[in-house]
């Protein structure tokens, strides 16, 4: 079973050009490269390379019919917030929790935190 | 595939050794991570770096959610958390080590709080080769008990340098990859080792399936992977 899934993702990867999918089922892209770029240099072009890169994760996964990996929403949704795009925010946060229920306690609180601040 | 291939790899590398190292499955091991108690959403701190090597726990941190995810938990996002404790000051694991674990249940909704250190990180180089060491121990504390989940720790040596079969191309490009020093992959594979003794998350097809699976006791262990 699992290794038809296998079978299956590798041909959907050969067939979307060779991107690699994890046996988990997400397909992560560049993803630790442009965050370890932006960690060690945070800058306006290592934070713009670091998003579109979440983005195309998440037009690939769309593409390949994937879930969007854990966390990439909120991540989307923090930079968003950080940027002063509350509404941005809030949907990507919104999605992430329909995505993923388990992050919801997380992201409420940092939601409301965010709010006691402000 | 890979992580079956792997521990068929590693049965191997047991029996010629004449089976020293005692074996248990990963049920007798690691028993709290099956059943009820078993944690899905983990928040993984700052690791703490033993090493001079300043950069070792920001590679390490930056790359371990993928990993684990992969492996059927949900990691709390990373980036979030590294910036809510920096906002507090905190940047080391050193820090925050002797925290009680509860509080992450409370500020954090975690399940589980994984505390990386880094033990070892030694670069060495030869003329046609280089590498890197690196000892890791990782030790997954329950929110609510206060229990170790699961705990794994391994020294291992991964070769840094490409070789393209042309001497001097192979010189220049040792010179400037461990120049460059781009590790992530690196790191990324030091987890992927360490997942491979952890049973899968909640999130996994394969989760409360693999007690039977066999892993290694004895956590230490020197290998030495390719890149």
């Amino acid at each position: 079973m699992k290794l038809k899934a296998i079978i299956c993702l590798v041909a959907i990867g050969i067939l979307s050009g060779c991107t690699t999918v994890s046996d988990a089922g997400y397909y992560w892209g560049n993803y630790s490269n442009t965050y370890y770029n932006y960690t060690k240099d945070p800058s306006d072009k290592t934070l713009a390379a670091h998003i579109a890169e979440l983005q195309n994760i998440v037009a690939k996964s769309d593409e390949m019919e994937l879930k969007v990996p854990p966390g990439l929403y909120a991540e989307l949704g923090y930079i968003s917030e950080r940027q002063g795009e509350p509404s941005k925010s809030a949907s990507y946060y919104q999605k992430e929790m329909e995505l993923y229920p388990e992050s919801k306690t997380f992201l409420e609180r940092l939601t409301s935190a965010g709010k006691e601040n402000n | 595939m890979r992580y079956f291939s792997r521990l068929a790899g590693l049965a191997f590398v047991l029996v010629l050794a004449g089976c020293t190292g005692p074996t248990q499955t990963k049920g007798e091991s690691f028993p709290s991570m099956y059943g009820e108690t078993s944690p899905t959403t983990i928040l993984v701190l700052p690791a703490i770096n033993e090493t001079t090597a300043a950069d070792a726990g920001d590679l390490l941190n930056v790359t371990v959610a993928m990993p684990f995810a992969n492996h059927g938990y949900y990691v709390i996002p990373v980036p979030i958390v590294a910036d809510i404790f920096r906002r507090e000051g905190i940047v080391e694991g050193e820090q925050i080590k002797n925290l009680p674990p509860t509080i992450y249940k409370q500020h954090f909704g975690a399940d589980a709080v994984l505390f990386l250190t880094v033990e070892e990180w030694d670069t060495n180089y030869a003329i046609l080769s280089a590498n890197v060491t690196v000892g890791m121990e990782y030790v997954l504390v329950s929110t609510t008990s206060g229990e170790v989940l699961w705990s794994y720790e391994e020294r291992v040596v991964m070769d840094t340098s490409g070789s393209s079969g042309n001497i001097l191309a192979d010189v220049i490009a040792t010179a400037i990859s461990t120049a460059m020093a781009d590790y992530v992959p690196i790191a990324i594979q030091v987890h992927q080792n360490a997942v491979v003794a952890m049973p899968f998350g909640t999130m996994h097809p394969m989760h409360d399936q693999d007690a039977e699976m066999k892993t290694v006791k004895v956590l230490k262990r020197d290998a030495a992977l390719e890149q």
